[in-house]
């Protein structure tokens, strides 16, 4: 008897709490899904961090078109098909949303889903899938917009870069570690490809699952192989952390690349001024530390004041596309009207902070001036802008300095 | 000049040979670190903790609370005085709490199973609310690298070969010498004899679950510091544990030591010859073959 | 309990669901998350009746579920072979691995089947994404992003069209759980239970364990293969991403609601669940934390799940001791 009693009233506890949570009237509900919970938890953060920040300035200037703006969360856990098409259905379909931000939202599957709606989706998937999924039927899905470009025009990008370093290869051998995901693979197949043209030897091409971090057996074959390069494209921390450390035991004289597994933020709280020496790019990126006009620079400060921590990927494109359909609606006068409001995405893009952006005929903010793939060097433990592309060119006074063990 | 230049190859093949051991042996400690605290529970008690990776990250936040937050003095030596007693109260009032309740059940170890899941979902995102997302990282126990000719090892991956060899083998010794040692060995093989003769089952059952906390968070200081602290990763350690202790025989804490480095052994030169993706599948085809042959396991009793 | 009573909580359970989209059948939304109930309804039956009337302690639903899903998807879309068909013959074909992952199975102990059979969970990611998967169709890391709905004279069942692919789902449900009904309550559920009570006694009555566990195996397996393929057919998408373990967990929470071997009691736990994850998702990420500590609670205070509340004092499980 008691149980039962316990039960109803947990159960009565559970409904008084969540059963009557509903939106005012009288503001802008704007979706955000998002992982929070599950292993992609920690960048779903990130994300959230960059919106959040750009719609609090919205709210705090007024609103949008005199209302608030009111972020209705969903938990996107870890992309299973149906989580991403229950995530387009509550926030479009039930909750009416007039927009929706996320981050890594499913790679394909998010386009499907939210492409069903009208509400403008900025997702950040940076995936070819994603874009063939668009092509399909661009009518349909003229309301996804990506926030950085595929991984395949990054991985060009990061061809480039290690092509353009004013360092001297001492041999032409490559080794590439990517994980098993989508990404990994895309970025890895690029520069297999890539390098293969320039007349690289690729002496080991290696794809790792997630949770690898025993890395005796493939630093024993880099030792022997010694390589020119050494490309890791993992986009988590952990991973990373423990290649270097078992790396820098004994190096070769390598240059060691990182792509976007550079940019979680706790590979340099970690590694710190060990970490000095390692290249890797970020997407959409705002260069730093030393921004390249004082309104970066006050969009950085600010940042690092609320989040008491460096910028790290995604924070600011997401924060720049809630500006960009912000701009949108005040331009249309309406957030509900959603061909407008795309349309006017589509066709003028947005003033951000480094200048003009635009979404191409695939809706895709391909690497370009007022987004930049920015490439970094982690100098004194930071991370340090030397590259911007494109086009590919030096940053600021920053230098390439040639990683200690090599010298 | 040609046969030089054979000879040479051969000496590299050797060297990476060799580093491939090494790196074996490594994982090999790791493994057993990891999985000794789980055979324990499950030779004694029948219980099966899937809890077990969550309690593997409690030792390892511990740690990093008292670093990073208290800023206890005394390095490890310290932390591992101020830790063990937390793991010891927490494992034993878990068992306590939570298990011993659910004995009465005829299908008990079922429900052992279903609720201690429901504990590791709750303690993984317990850590992912209270510590965020993101992994947290301990400085190692010793800094620096030995070098012997072109092998170089940490100290950190030799303190932990010796703590986790030394370890299981000082903890075999305490469960064949001690009385609490041999109370708990009797409550393993015979419970209603154990009984019989006066051992308090009960207060047995909850220790072992004390001392298995004990192990695993102890393991999670040590490893913390190689791979670092992430709240979600308790599923896969539990994932390792339980396919080292299944492999070596569970409740044979002898066993899980020969299992873990044949398995430690295994992965490296996998990943060495194969490639590293095939690490699991070549895991999965190792359990298979070796229960379909041996259902207890290497060195279970049947 | 009687099968009177069982086939009387079903009928009352999908009849109430079945009127639903008098009410809801205009809020998209809703009626997903109806569907996706019906559909985990049968996936958490079948593990049910794996593990708590067959007492197998198998964790490889999810997989199972996966293998349908994809082996389905694959004969659609790569053969051509008409939606229908494909779910038909990937339930075969699930029920064939089901088969296989049962065999070595048998013999071992209750923690070794459920890490075999978990075994198998944790490999088809890594085959999936790999060469072997691409291979066979599998879009790698990307999934499978168009399968086609299901047809019927020229109709089809889709996302599209949510309240006929609702009764869709609701029928193919009812007539899975109806399966499941009638093995508990014929001559297998009898010798289950005798094997449960003693795998000895039972066989001295010649009873073959061996038999009866390789056919749970193969049947809870078609049926989670064949909802697996429905899945698919109706998203239009499938990836490795089922295989985290979010849905996992979720299953076992719903199998825990309902009563583990309390069928039919894993329905209700189902839209229970769901419900339950749907009304806590305000909590962010406090959500996974909570339906955790539901777990721990529920089988403390209700081992029997919800259906501890329908059992008669003397058929609730009495303890052993």
């Amino acid at each position: 008897m008691m149980r039962k009693f316990a039960l109803l009233a947990v159960t009565i506890l559970f409904l008084a709490a969540f059963g009557g949570t509903a939106s005012a009237a009288d503001t802008i509900p704007v979706g955000v899904p998002l992982a929070m919970t599950g292993a992609y938890t920690g960048s779903g953060q990130d994300y959230f961090k960059g919106i959040k920040m750009a719609i609090d300035e919205i709210n705090e200037a007024g609103g949008l078109l005199g209302k608030q703006l009111e972020i209705i969360r969903y938990d996107s856990k870890e992309f299973a098909p149906e989580v991403v098409m229950q995530g387009a259905d509550y926030l479009c379909g039930q909750k009416k949303v007039a927009s929706v931000h996320a981050g890594w939202a499913g790679w394909g599957q998010d386009v499907r889903a939210y492409g069903k709606y009208d509400a403008p989706f900025f997702a950040d998937d940076g995936s070819q899938a994603a874009v063939d999924v668009f092509r399909e039927d661009p009518k349909k899905y003229y309301n996804i917009y990506q926030l950085t470009d595929v991984g395949v025009e990054q991985a060009k990008s990061m061809f480039r870069l290690l092509m353009t370093l004013p360092y001297k290869y001492p041999n032409n051998k490559v080794v590439i570690i990517n994980t098993d995901d989508s990404w990994g693979v895309e970025v890895g197949d690029t520069l297999e490809k890539s390098f293969k043209e320039k007349g690289w030897k690729v002496a080991k091409r290696e794809t790792v699952p997630y949770g690898t971090n025993e890395w005796g057996a493939i630093l024993t074959q880099i030792r022997r192989i010694k390589p020119a390069i050494i490309h890791v494209e993992i986009p988590s921390a952990q991973e990373v952390i423990t290649f270097f450390r078992q790396f820098i035991k004994r190096p070769t004289k390598s240059i060691l690349s990182y792509g976007w597994g550079i940019t979680p933020r706790e590979v340099l709280q970690n590694l710190g001024k060990d970490a000095d020496g390692i290249v890797g790019e970020m997407p959409s990126g705002l260069p730093g530390p030393k921004a390249p006009n004082p309104a970066a620079q006050a969009w950085i400060d600010k940042y690092v004041k609320l989040y008491k921590h460096q910028i790290p990927a995604g924070s600011w494109i997401t924060y720049t596309a809630v500006k960009a359909w912000a701009n949108a609606v005040k331009n249309v006068g309406d957030a509900y009207n959603f061909k407008a409001v795309n349309k006017y995405l589509k066709d003028n893009g947005y003033k951000g902070l480094l200048g003009q952006i635009k979404w191409d005929k695939d809706n895709v903010l391909r690497a370009q001036p007022g987004a930049p793939i920015v490439h970094y060097q982690v100098q004194g433990g930071e991370l340090i802008a030397i590259y911007t592309d494109p086009p590919i060119k030096p940053y600021g006074n920053y230098k390439f300095i040639v990683p200690r063990w090599i010298k | 000049m040609h046969f030089m230049h054979i000879s040479e190859d051969t000496i590299l093949l050797l060297y990476e040979i060799v580093d491939v051991i090494i790196s074996g042996l490594t994982n090999g400690s790791v493994y057993a670190l990891m999985a000794v605290g789980l055979t324990l529970i499950y030779g004694v008690t029948k219980a099966f903790n899937f809890a077990y990776g969550s309690f593997f990250n409690l030792g390892g936040y511990c740690a990093w609370i008292l670093i990073g937050i208290v800023g206890l003095a005394g390095g490890y030596f310290s932390i591992f005085l101020a830790v063990v007693p937390v793991l010891f109260v927490v494992g034993y009032l878990l068992e306590k709490v939570l298990v011993a309740p659910l004995r009465k059940y005829e299908d008990w170890e079922n429900k052992v199973m279903m609720m201690t899941l429901g504990l590791a979902l709750f303690m993984d995102n317990l850590y992912v609310v209270v510590f965020g997302g993101r992994v947290k990282s301990l400085p190692p126990i010793l800094e620096g690298t030995l070098e012997i000719g072109q092998l170089v090892f940490t100290y950190l991956d030799i303190t932990i070969f010796f703590l986790s060899i030394g370890g299981i083998l000082l903890f075999g010794w305490l469960l064949n010498n001690t009385r609490i040692g041999m109370a708990v060995k009797a409550v393993a093989q015979n419970p209603e004899g154990a009984r019989i003769v006066g051992i308090p089952k009960e207060r047995i059952f909850a220790a072992t679950f004390a001392i298995s906390t004990v192990m695993v968070g102890f393991g999670g200081i040590l490893l913390s510091q190689k791979y670092f602290i992430s709240p979600m990763s308790g599923g896969a350690i539990m994932v390792k544990s339980w396919v080292i202790t299944a492999f070596g025989g569970m409740g044979s804490i002898r066993g899980g030591l020969y299992a873990a480095f044949i398995i430690g052994m295994m992965e490296a030169f996998v990943g060495w010859g194969f490639g590293m993706s095939y690490g699991m599948i070549a895991l999965f085809i190792l359990l298979l073959t070796t229960l379909v042959v041996r259902p207890q396991g290497l060195m279970g009793k049947s | 309990m009687s099968f009177k009573r069982m086939a009387t909580i079903m009928g009352g359970t999908f009849g109430l669901v079945a009127a639903a989209p008098l009410f809801v059948g205009d809020i998209r939304f809703i009626m997903h998350i109806l569907i996706m109930c019906l559909i985990w309804a049968v996936v958490a039956s079948c593990w049910d009746l794996i593990m708590g009337f067959a007492g197998i302690f198998s964790f490889g639903q999810v997989a199972f579920f996966a293998i349908g899903a994809y082996s389905s998807a694959i004969f659609s879309v790569n053969l051509g072979v008409p939606a229908v068909l494909a779910m038909l013959l990937a339930g075969l074909f699930t029920a064939l691995i089901g088969v296989l992952v049962g065999l070595p199975c048998l013999k071992l102990a209750g923690p070794y089947v459920a890490l075999v059979t978990f075994g198998v969970h944790m490999t088809l990611m890594p085959l999936l994404r790999g060469k072997i998967g691409m291979a066979l169709g599998s879009g790698g890391s990307v999934g499978i992003l168009t399968i086609p709905p299901i047809r019927i004279f020229g109709y089809s069942f889709s996302s599209a069209n949510l309240v006929p692919t609702f009764y869709f789902a609701l029928l193919l449900a009812m007539a899975c759980t109806a399966v499941i009904l009638v093995v508990i309550k014929s001559h297998w559920g009898t010798a289950f239970l005798a094997l449960k009570d003693s795998e000895d006694f039972a066989m001295s009555l010649g009873v073959s364990a061996f038999k009866y566990k390789l056919m749970v195996f193969a049947l809870t397996s078609f049926l989670t293969g064949v909802i697996g393929a429905f899945y698919g057919h109706y998203i239009g998408m499938i990836s490795t991403r089922m295989l985290e373990l979010d849905l996992f967990c979720t299953l076992m929470v719903m199998v825990v609601v309902g009563g583990i071997g309390m069928f039919p009691g894993t329905i209700l736990g189902a839209f229970i669940t769901v419900i339950a994850n749907e009304l806590l998702a305000p909590l962010g990420t406090y959500r996974a934390m909570v339906m955790g500590a539901l777990v721990v609670i529920l089988v403390l205070l209700l081992p029997n799940g919800v259906m501890g509340f329908w059992l008669k004092p003397a058929e609730a499980e009495a303890p052993a001791a």
